[in-house]
């Protein structure tokens, strides 16, 4: 936490007395670093709110940098316009308008983005531009108020420099430290919205001989707190609420790892996992999802022992695995390990895979699936389960590339067998047989195959082997409630309305898959 | 933006003391000069230890760049198994690479464009690398899609935003600008000469002679795209840029021919990429030598020589190892392969042919191999690319390491290789190179990433390893098609010459020409 304004560090270690910047005024220079703090914090909650609501995290987080940034800029160039007589009031009134905007930032994007939908995007950025314009003020008043106040000006400038930067370590390294995971994105922004205000309201204590409307002051810092306080006591309540109306379930379990957002959702009987607000799985259809990942090619390996399954720390390909007596080894390789923690530790979350992840059977390694698979040794892999994200973007784009595929056959054991989750051929029928045209690029055969997941609509998946010769299993194991040997068969179907389409295969250097998907899918959005 | 600049003015570095006080520690940093010791010792011709053994072998290469690598794989080829190279004070020379906190990357040379029919020995030599896959004498064939740039190749940061791209188009005026060069250049890359052989080709000896091309030699290129109207400032930012990024020097210190060669020489196709593609590695042309090696399987000595002597049937070369013995090689033909301000000093017929004047200007370089523990936050506009480019930067951007990699996710940690070339007087330059302190040599590494990110990018920053290259490459200035190291190619005798250096050009295509000419000669 960033010191209290009673806690003044000590100023004095190597200028002179009289010409050293905040010797007569820590107070103001302390007001420094609470308020680099700050200005940074809702700089980072709006980040962090807007692409975990909202994905894409990369682009959406620098945006909102830039909007900040900018609109800091603007704050500064109008900070020019502030009477010098009134310096100390306005810069007080715009710490608790900071305070309150800020303090409040999160929880209101949080509602709105629950209950309003669609203005989400404007409020997020008119808030950000709000609060940026006001933070950029700032530091140029303190600097005109030290100024005022006599400081020499290059002592000052580095001073203020230094606890401008100093504020900003601070909270850098806290946010994704202590606060977010602590807090919530929703009370730590109103813990800084208070240290805000209580700079507004120490300083009006401090310099009210020469503020004339101190009381009015006062009285609105108070205002502002309370407030505050209150949006404290309420901030967790009303995420819950808005998460859950954001979900439209009730929330069981929310999670920021390193790599993502967890949230696992609940309403009566269906479970729903969202990654970054992305479905993943409802309990009411994943079995459909899984079903169809797994057995199509499990089912006509009867001599299948060792069973690699990439992505899905839920765990839930695994369940399907497991139900093979025949398979002795299944290796697990998912990136965040808070996710196979959760579905393995927790039991109701592990309940959902039947304990998949507990099973002797099963190793799990928390790496990344590329990676771990250039440097991976051993003997081949009957089964290899290729559930990545899809390729939304250029960096996932090559999970999907003939070298990826090469690598995976290279991986096989005679005989054996990739399968490859690949979008929905109906919704983006280029890109699914773009995968299609990138394992058959690959020197592999593939046998294209779909199935009706209500949550997800349409979906895809390929069959792919570096040998001839794939049939649909006649037989699959006992206890499915989905796939039998019927609906198995129909799922190599595909109606005239889903003919493949003329389409380019998948390179690294070309990316049409990552063209295709977004292409089909902006097509669907319409 | 008042607090901005405040950050920007001061300079993000002037924080990097305070923050080492705190966490995050400031970066480990190394400085490298590569050769730069070897070669003052031989400068002032420095005493060494008497020779301590004598080492037999039909062929010796002196210097390990593309240029020794080359020839060293093309004897293998041809199968002589009687070849010693030494390695001088870099390994691999200019297409060096390095490691940093297990990340590859390069030290130098980064990338390499299609090469067209014409290069055979760099499509050659592609396929023994597994590089080029199929079609060697196509004229589109096909390469290892690894190794073609994947998207987002290039991206420019221009006002506050990044674009695609290297060549600005925001602006109508910009795209018209861009157009207008484009078919300009487009023209020019077509041209032939009279005695039919295209106006700008690689290896550069395929050029056309033609005296009215030739005389585009005697005008720098900032007259030359003056008097042909180029002057748009965003498109003269990217001239700028490229200038600098292939020559280390502006267009006011390159001779035209020189310029427009850089725009109009390749030509070259493949089946599975577009018109323009570039090749690269996370470790940059390393890639490259290293194969180079394994292909050639060639015995090194690790060293540097200080002194050859031509006998009757013989060449003596004195080489001082790298743990400080004097070793005499004898050997029946010699390959010198290292840059030419060296080898004066070596090969006692330069001394007289090549006086210290007759050589051309060099220009010094700076890269920077930034390790760091996360990728910082992004502007808007384009996402980070493979080359980012600031324009009108003080640097020649940065390029991303992990950018070829395949992952799941985004790796924890990455290298930034930041370029520095062709600020000032190349003789003041490198004085100041030689002089600056750490902070200094760091702080003037970073300029463009202090550009493109806030200053919190240092928070990242975990390593800094400091390439100063003193005399990174020759200068294409104007008259230097005709320049006397011209007159080395056929230097006659026992002792053969190969290097970058030789035709002027560095580029690992002309590099590598004149290892296979070397090569080639001596094979008979
Ligand atoms: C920073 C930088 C970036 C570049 N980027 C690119 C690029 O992206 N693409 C591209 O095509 N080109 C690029 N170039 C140019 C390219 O790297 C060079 O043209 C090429 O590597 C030169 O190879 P070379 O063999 O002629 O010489 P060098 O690389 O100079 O090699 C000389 C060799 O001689 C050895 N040597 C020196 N002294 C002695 C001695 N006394 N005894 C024995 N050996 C000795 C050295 O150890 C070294 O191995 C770049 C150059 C630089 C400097």
């Amino acid at each position: 936490m960033p010191p209290q304004s009673r806690s003044t560090p000590d100023l004095h270690d190597s200028a002179t007395p009289g010409t050293d910047a905040g010797t007569h005024h820590p107070g103001l220079i302390v007001a420094v670093f609470v308020v680099a703090s700050c200005g940074l914090a809702y700089e980072l909650i709006a980040g962090a709110l807007a692409s975990y609501l909202l994905g894409e995290s990369v682009l959406r987080f620098s945006t909102i940098i830039g909007t900040y940034l900018f609109a800091m800029g603007v704050g500064s160039h109008l900070s020019k316009y502030v009477d010098e007589k009134a310096l100390l009031a306005r810069f007080i009134d715009i710490e608790l308008m900071v305070g309150l905007l800020g303090g409040l930032s999160a929880c209101a994007l949080f509602l709105i983005y629950a209950w309003a939908g669609s203005p989400f995007r404007v409020s997020l950025y008119a808030l950000v531009l709000l609060i940026g314009v006001l933070v950029g003020m700032e530091i140029p008043l303190v600097m005109r108020l030290l100024h005022q106040r006599k400081q020499a000006f290059e002592a000052l400038v580095s001073r203020v420099l230094t606890f401008d930067y100093l504020g900003a370590l601070a909270v850098s390294l806290l946010f994704p430290l202590v606060f977010a995971p602590l807090l919530g994105l929703a009370r730590t922004a109103v813990v800084f919205g208070l240290l805000n205000a209580g700079i507004g309201l120490w300083l009006t204590h401090r310099y009210r001989a020469e503020l004339p409307q101190a009381r009015a002051l006062k009285l609105r810092g108070l205002l502002v707190l309370a407030v505050l306080l209150a949006a404290l006591a309420w901030a967790q309540k009303l995420t819950d609420a808005a998460e859950a109306g954001l979900y439209g379930d009730s929330v069981v379990h929310r999670e920021t790892t390193p790599f993502q957002r967890i949230v696992l959702t609940r309403w009566q009987d269906d479970t729903r996992l969202y990654l970054n607000g992305n479905l993943q799985f409802s309990t009411r259809d994943e079995h459909r999802y899984h079903e169809a990942l797994v057995h199509p090619a499990l089912a006509a390996l009867p001599q299948a022992r060792r069973v690699l399954v990439l992505g899905g720390g839920d765990g839930l390909a695994v369940r399907e695995v497991l139900k093979y007596p025949q398979v002795e080894r299944v290796t697990l390789v998912e990136l965040d390990p808070a996710m196979t923690r959760l579905f393995r530790d927790t039991d109701d979350l592990a309940a959902l895979n039947a304990h998949a992840l507990r099973d002797p059977r099963v190793t799990t390694v928390n790496a990344d699936a590329a990676q771990w698979l250039e440097t991976a040794e051993g003997p081949g892999w009957d089964l290899i389960v290729a559930d990545f994200p899809d390729p939304s973007h250029y960096a996932l784009g090559k999970l999907y590339a003939v070298p990826m595929y090469r690598l995976m056959a290279r991986h096989l054991a005679p005989g054996g067998l990739i399968v490859v989750q690949s979008t929905s051929p109906w919704y983006a029928p280029r890109a699914y047989w773009c995968v299609d045209a990138t394992l058959r690029e690959a020197g592999l055969h593939t046998a294209p195959y779909h199935a009706s997941v209500p949550s997800f609509g349409d979906w895809g998946f390929l069959i792919a082997a570096r040998e001839a010769g794939y049939r649909p299993p006649s037989a699959l194991p006992a206890g499915l409630r989905h796939l039998d040997a019927r609906t198995v068969a129909q799922m190599f179907d595909f109606p005239p309305d889903m003919r493949a389409p003329a389409v380019e295969p998948n390179r690294l250097n070309t990316q049409m898959l990552v063209h295709y998907f977004e292409e089909d899918w902006s097509r669907q959005m319409r | 933006m008042k607090r901005r600049d405040f950050i920007a003015g001061t300079g993000a570095l002037a924080a990097l003391p305070w923050l080492a006080g705190c966490t995050p520690a400031a970066p480990l940093v190394t400085v490298l000069r590569p050769g730069l010791r070897e070669g003052h010792a031989l400068r002032e011709a420095a005493a060494l230890p008497p020779p301590s053994g004598e080492l037999r072998c039909g062929v010796a290469i002196l210097g390990s760049g593309v240029a020794g690598l080359t020839a060293a794989w093309r004897l293998a080829r041809e199968g002589r198994r009687d070849v010693l190279l030494v390695d001088g004070p870099e390994p691999d020379g200019n297409a060096a690479g390095s490691m940093l906190g297990g990340i590859a990357c390069p030290r130098g040379a980064h990338y390499l464009p299609l090469p067209d029919p014409g290069l055979v020995h760099v499509r050659e030599l592609l396929a023994d690398l597994g590089v080029l896959t199929g079609g060697l004498r196509d004229d589109a064939p096909e390469y290892d899609e690894q190794a073609l740039v994947h998207p987002a190749a290039e991206r420019t940061l221009a006002g506050n935003t990044w674009h695609e791209g290297l060549l600005p188009t925001s602006t109508a005026a910009d795209a018209a600008a861009a157009a207008r060069f484009n078919a300009d250049m487009a023209a020019w890359s077509a041209r032939r000469g009279g005695d039919g052989r295209p106006a700008f080709a690689l290896p550069l000896a395929a050029s056309s002679g033609d005296p009215t091309l030739r005389a585009l030699d005697r005008q720098t290129f900032a007259r030359w795209l003056e008097e042909a109207g180029h002057t748009h400032p965003p498109l003269r930012h990217y001239i700028d840029y490229a200038m600098r990024d292939d020559y280390g020097a502006r267009p006011d210190a390159v001779s035209a021919w020189a310029g427009l060669h850089y725009f109009c020489c390749r030509r070259g196709r493949a089946r599975n990429a577009e018109a323009g593609a570039v090749m690269t590695w996370p470790q940059g042309l390393s890639a490259l030598t290293a194969g180079l090696r394994r292909v050639a399987a060639v015995r090194t000595l690790s060293g540097h020589a200080v002194a050859l002597s031509e006998r009757r049937s013989t060449v003596e070369v004195m080489v001082q190892t790298a743990d400080h013995r004097t070793v005499t090689l004898v050997a029946d033909r010699v390959i010198c392969a290292m840059p030419l301000h060296v080898a004066r000093h070596i090969d006692p017929a330069l001394a007289d042919a090549l006086p210290r004047t007759a050589l051309p200007e060099t220009a010094p370089w700076l890269v920077a191999n930034l390790l760091l523990d996360g990728f910082p936050h992004e502007r808007p506009g384009a996402d980070l690319a493979w080359d980012n480019v600031v324009l009108g930067g003080q640097g020649l951007g940065y390029v991303v390491a992990t950018h070829q990699l395949t992952r799941v996710a985004r790796p924890a940690a990455t290298v930034f290789t930041a370029y520095r070339a062709g600020w000032g007087d190349a003789g003041e330059a490198r004085r100041w190179l030689a002089s600056a302190s750490e902070a200094e040599l760091l702080e003037f590494a970073l300029a463009d990433l202090d550009a493109a990110y806030d200053h919190r990018w240092h928070n990242r920053l975990r390593r800094a390893e400091l390439v100063l290259r003193g005399h990174g490459m020759a200068i294409p200035a104007p008259g230097f098609l005709d320049a006397p190291a011209r007159a080395l190619r056929d230097r006659g005798g026992r002792v053969l010459h190969a290097h970058a250096d030789l035709g002027g050009l560095s580029l690992f295509e002309e590099a590598s020409w004149w290892g296979e000419r070397a090569a080639r000669q001596l094979l008979g």
